[in-house]
């Protein structure tokens, strides 16, 4: 909001971390990839710990689960805007947010000036009100996890397959690496700020191994608190292309060692070079279909949290 | 280039100053030296072969797009008319990310529906360079010397600063400076970072001392700068932005229907001159160095 009196807002004059979480929100409901090979991004998914749980009604999408988290994979043709075929190279398509109210979120989105996007919905599916984001990405709003789940709509599970499956070494959500053009963080800083309440952290506050760009921590309390990551192009690089992106996941877990020791277990590989490393901080997993990879971070959630 | 060239990187024409089909007008431009141009809204939904044909004919020319015109009587406005200028402004930034354009012009309302509560008008500011963020797009907001409640770029300045968005910034347009008689000290108020555009033009009498005279003289009889009798006064905005740290583009923005009648190569000449003038004479720019990097902020 524009200040109207002659107080001056704290926010104008020092980064004070609000507290304010206008729209309930409370962490991921789901993170979707659009692929044109759905099987082989299966498979890595099945590497990382995830089991497909479900499929949809009348698309040729597919629900992975582990512990409290969900990964679907779309491999719809119009899963992309404008129709765009989906490519080889799986890309981070959406990130399904939960609120308190889905609908007062997109209509609190919109009056601040983000783009609706406009639903494509089967007779009986739900519709789930989505925003642009970066690039060719959506945010979704989703409220009803609590008692009730959108995937009862919309999905078919699979017959004798576990709907919970338990996480690999306490993997959780951590947050998502947004890959963004030279001189852009302020503008992304502004967009998630205003739109969704989150807040830049200080420099010198960072997790994990790769400690480049801003982050950004969401408003959500503490069990699903998740951040986004800006990173910009390198300064030494000039005609870098200016496409963003969402670029990975971050997943945390308590113990990143035996994390990686479990993933290990089941074939994943971590990249172990002079710059990046697995240690007790984090580890970063080789990437997989020239564009999916996987980032641990260590981070101790309180009791519960990984619950579904 | 030949012996006689300078360094007019810094300027680019408009193609509301030429007649003709934008084919012309782009091959106008880029054969006079020119390396950007402006464009407007108009130069790609009435081209002959659409959208997309106007696009590829831009991206074919080599130039860079200055920046894209014009949306008008945005702020300030409530209920239906704002959902509706909204829409329009998305329509506008559409265009403007389809010809890979970064900048979209905004120019101060007009409109007798709009509120001029400030704290109002910084909202609808912020909401659109929002809209913008996704397409990597920056707002230059403009004072319109008749505009309503804006029609100084101090008042803009105001609001820009009041909207405090990354990507919103002053656009500064020196013939409604020139007309509207704001003092150059002004200048000082603004950060040359938040400076994203600078156009100019210059016109032939001394004085315009109704919004009627400006209104008509802007649309029809501005010439370029050095053509007119406020050669001086524009000299010295361009060597106050210098002085202030603005390394932006100067657009030449001159409506004049005489031009429009004209061949497209002699106008293009026409402005060739301004930009040796303002480049070479005024602010005395040296030629680059091949393959000079430009570096970054």
């Amino acid at each position: 909001m524009i200040p109207s009196s002659p107080q001056p807002l704290a926010l104008d004059r020092e980064a004070i971390a609000q507290p304010s979480n206008p729209l309930g929100l409370d962490g991921i409901e789901f993170i979707e990839y659009a692929s044109a090979k759905p099987q082989a991004l299966g498979q890595v998914l099945e590497m990382m710990g995830f089991r497909p749980i479900a499929r949809h009604r009348s698309r040729e999408v597919t629900l992975y689960r582990q512990g409290g988290m969900n990964v679907i994979v779309n491999a719809h043709v119009p899963a992309l805007p404008s129709g765009v075929l989906p490519a080889d190279k799986p890309v981070l398509a959406a990130v399904a947010l939960r609120v308190r109210d889905a609908a007062a979120a997109y209509a609190h989105a919109l009056d601040k000036g983000a783009w609706a996007v406009p639903p494509r919905v089967e007779v009986m599916e739900l519709n789930i009100p989505a925003i642009h984001g970066v690039g060719t990405s959506r945010i979704y709003f989703v409220d009803r996890y609590d008692k009730f789940s959108i995937y009862d709509v919309d999905f078919v599970p699979i017959p004798g397959v576990d709907p919970h499956p338990p996480a690999v070494a306490g993997l959780h959500f951590f947050g998502l690496v947004q890959y963004i053009g030279n001189d852009r963080s302020d503008d992304w800083t502004e967009f998630y700020r205003e739109l969704l309440g989150f807040v830049p952290l200080p420099p010198e506050q960072r997790f994990g191994i790769l400690p480049k760009g801003r982050i950004l921590k969401s408003p959500c309390p503490a069990a699903s608190t998740f951040y986004l990551q800006l990173i910009e192009p390198e300064a030494s690089v000039l005609d870098v292309r200016s496409d963003e992106a969402l670029q990975r996941i971050g997943l945390g877990t308590p113990d990143v060692l035996a994390a990686v020791a479990a993933l290990g277990a089941r074939g994943v590989a971590f990249v172990e070079s002079r710059g990046v490393h697995t240690e007790g901080r984090g580890a970063l997993t080789t990437t997989w279909m020239g564009s999916v990879s996987f980032e641990l971070v260590h981070d101790a959630r309180p009791a519960g949290a990984q619950e579904g | 280039m030949g012996h006689d060239s300078g360094n007019i990187g810094d300027f680019g024409m408009d193609t509301v100053s030429l007649a003709g089909p934008l084919e012309a007008k782009l091959q106008a431009v880029r054969e006079a030296g020119f390396g950007q141009v402006m464009l407007s809204a108009g130069d790609l939904v009435g081209h002959p072969g659409g959208l997309q044909a106007a696009v590829a004919a831009v991206r074919a020319s080599g130039l860079r797009v200055t920046g894209f015109q014009v949306l008008r009587d945005f702020e300030g406005l409530s209920g239906h008319l704002h959902a509706y200028k909204v829409d329009i402004a998305k329509s506008m930034l559409e265009m403007c990310a389809a010809l890979g354009c970064r900048l979209l012009l905004v120019c101060s309302s007009t409109s007798v529906h709009a509120t001029d509560e400030p704290a109002a008008l910084a909202a609808d500011l912020r909401k659109l360079a929002m809209l913008a963020v996704p397409m990597n797009i920056q707002i230059a907001y403009e004072a319109l010397s008749w505009g309503r409640s804006v029609n100084q770029f101090p008042q803009a300045w105001e609001l820009v600063c009041a909207a405090d968005m990354p990507n919103l910034g002053l656009g500064l347009d020196a013939f409604h400076l020139l007309a509207s008689g704001t003092p150059l000290d002004d200048l000082e108020l603004l950060d040359a970072h938040k400076l994203f555009l600078v156009q100019l033009a210059d016109f032939m009498w001394l004085e315009l001392p109704s919004a009627e005279a400006r209104i008509e003289t802007a649309r029809h009889f501005r010439v370029f700068p050095g053509e007119g009798v406020h050669s001086a006064a524009l000299a010295a905005l361009v060597t106050r932005l210098h002085a202030l740290g603005y390394r932006g583009d100067y657009s030449f923005e001159v409506f004049n229907d005489d031009y429009r009648q004209m061949p497209l190569p002699t106008v293009a000449q026409r402005a060739r001159r301004a930009a040796q003038w303002l480049g070479e004479d005024v602010l005395r720019r040296s030629v680059p160095l091949p393959n000079q990097m430009r570096l970054r902020r």
